[in-house]
């Protein structure tokens, strides 16, 4: 027997006083919130596991063939970008199928939860290694069940439902339909400093393959363009 | 083919570190920076207020780092409670950070140094589409 904790409903009225409530549309009923993870730990609960349950592929018309990364919390970027990366560059000796030399042209990164951050750092990166490549970007909540047991050997048992907010990124060498939302193009240098104020044009030869160069601007946030990190003594 | 590699501190070099702000980027009415201290509620309730009352059509949810969950968590919500009326567009970037690195002992023989590092960030567009 699992019995389902309920929890006190989130409520989501943080609106003014002074709003004529009356044109407001009537909202949904807002949803229970499962405890956070954090207090179940305190509460001498420890996870025995935790299944995602599968929804459809967001993106439509997707191929077949299409190299699928899923991003979970205690993935290592490094093997991740050394698998995606050999796929999509194409790799020595894979036995010859002819669609397959030069690489795969698709690559879906998708993560959940605490895995954001760390699928759109696979994105990006791979975007730097490859160039010109075409993003597609889709969020959406997946529903995560996790059972808790308790450490302190009795048997209650506690099934949660969570709901968490999940990423998936599409990475395509072949152009994508820039009407879709969330389209991003690939990113080419005339459309970088369109953006950015206060920048010279000049800087752009800066642009290389080495290590980072300290520039004098103060609290600087820039878009990065050069590889790594690196520690340099201030000029 | 370079890596990203994170640099290891050794105990021998006594350094304060000191993240530098990322630059304050141009905002317009309708940009909304979302960040780890202030309230879920007032950020969810401040872009709401924007896209109803302040007649926006659309507006733009930013977050970096860590704040990534929230803002992709606000937007869900904003979409949510809009009964589909919203849609979403994201957009991934990548955004330079620099700490500066500072010696505790002000006779250590170490000089200030800097490190600069790359976070993520998400920008998402909320609005409503264009009646066709």
């Amino acid at each position: 027997m699992c019995p389902v904790y309920q929890s006190q409903a989130y409520n989501n009225a943080g609106q003014p006083g002074g709003v004529n409530n009356v044109s407001r549309p009537v909202k949904p009923a807002p949803l229970p919130v499962p405890p956070p993870a954090l207090k179940l730990g305190q509460e001498g609960f420890k996870k025995v596991c935790r299944t995602e349950e599968d929804s459809p592929c967001p993106f439509p018309g997707l191929s077949s063939g299409v190299l699928e990364m899923r991003v979970k919390e205690g993935s290592k970027i490094r093997n991740l970008m050394g698998f995606a990366m050999a796929r999509m560059q194409g790799e020595k000796g894979v036995s010859g199928v002819n669609s397959s030399g030069g690489g795969l042209r698709q690559v879906v990164f998708t993560g959940s939860g605490r895995a954001v951050t760390k699928t759109i750092t696979c994105a990006e990166i791979m975007k730097r290694k490859v160039g010109c490549l075409h993003q597609l970007t889709k969020l959406r909540y997946k529903v995560v069940k996790e059972v808790w047991e308790s450490t302190e050997g009795g048997t209650s048992e506690m099934t949660v439902h969570r709901t968490v907010p999940s990423i998936s990124i599409l990475l395509s060498k072949d152009p994508l339909d820039p009407q879709e939302p969330g389209y991003q193009p690939p990113e080419t240098l005339s459309a970088l400093w369109e953006e950015r104020e206060g920048t010279e044009p000049a800087t752009a030869s800066k642009r290389s393959l080495g290590p980072l160069q300290y520039t004098s601007f103060p609290d600087c946030k820039r878009v990065c363009l050069g590889e790594g990190a690196s520690v340099l003594p201030p000029h | 083919m370079r890596t990203i590699f994170l640099f290891q501190e050794s105990s021998s070099l006594p350094y304060t570190l000191r993240k530098r702000l990322p630059r304050k980027l141009p905002k317009r009415r309708n940009d909304v920076y979302v960040n780890m201290k202030t309230d879920f509620r007032a950020q969810l309730a401040r872009c709401q207020k924007l896209l109803e009352g302040g007649g926006h059509r659309e507006i733009c949810v930013h977050g970096l780092g860590l704040a990534i969950n929230r803002a992709i968590n606000i937007a869900l919500q904003l979409q949510a409670s809009s009964q589909g009326a919203l849609q979403l567009a994201a957009n991934t970037s990548t955004v330079e950070l620099v700490d500066d690195l500072e010696p505790e002992d002000p006779d250590e023989a170490g000089e200030p140094m800097t490190r600069t590092r790359n976070n993520s960030a998400i920008h998402i567009k909320v609005f409503y589409p264009d009646a066709q």
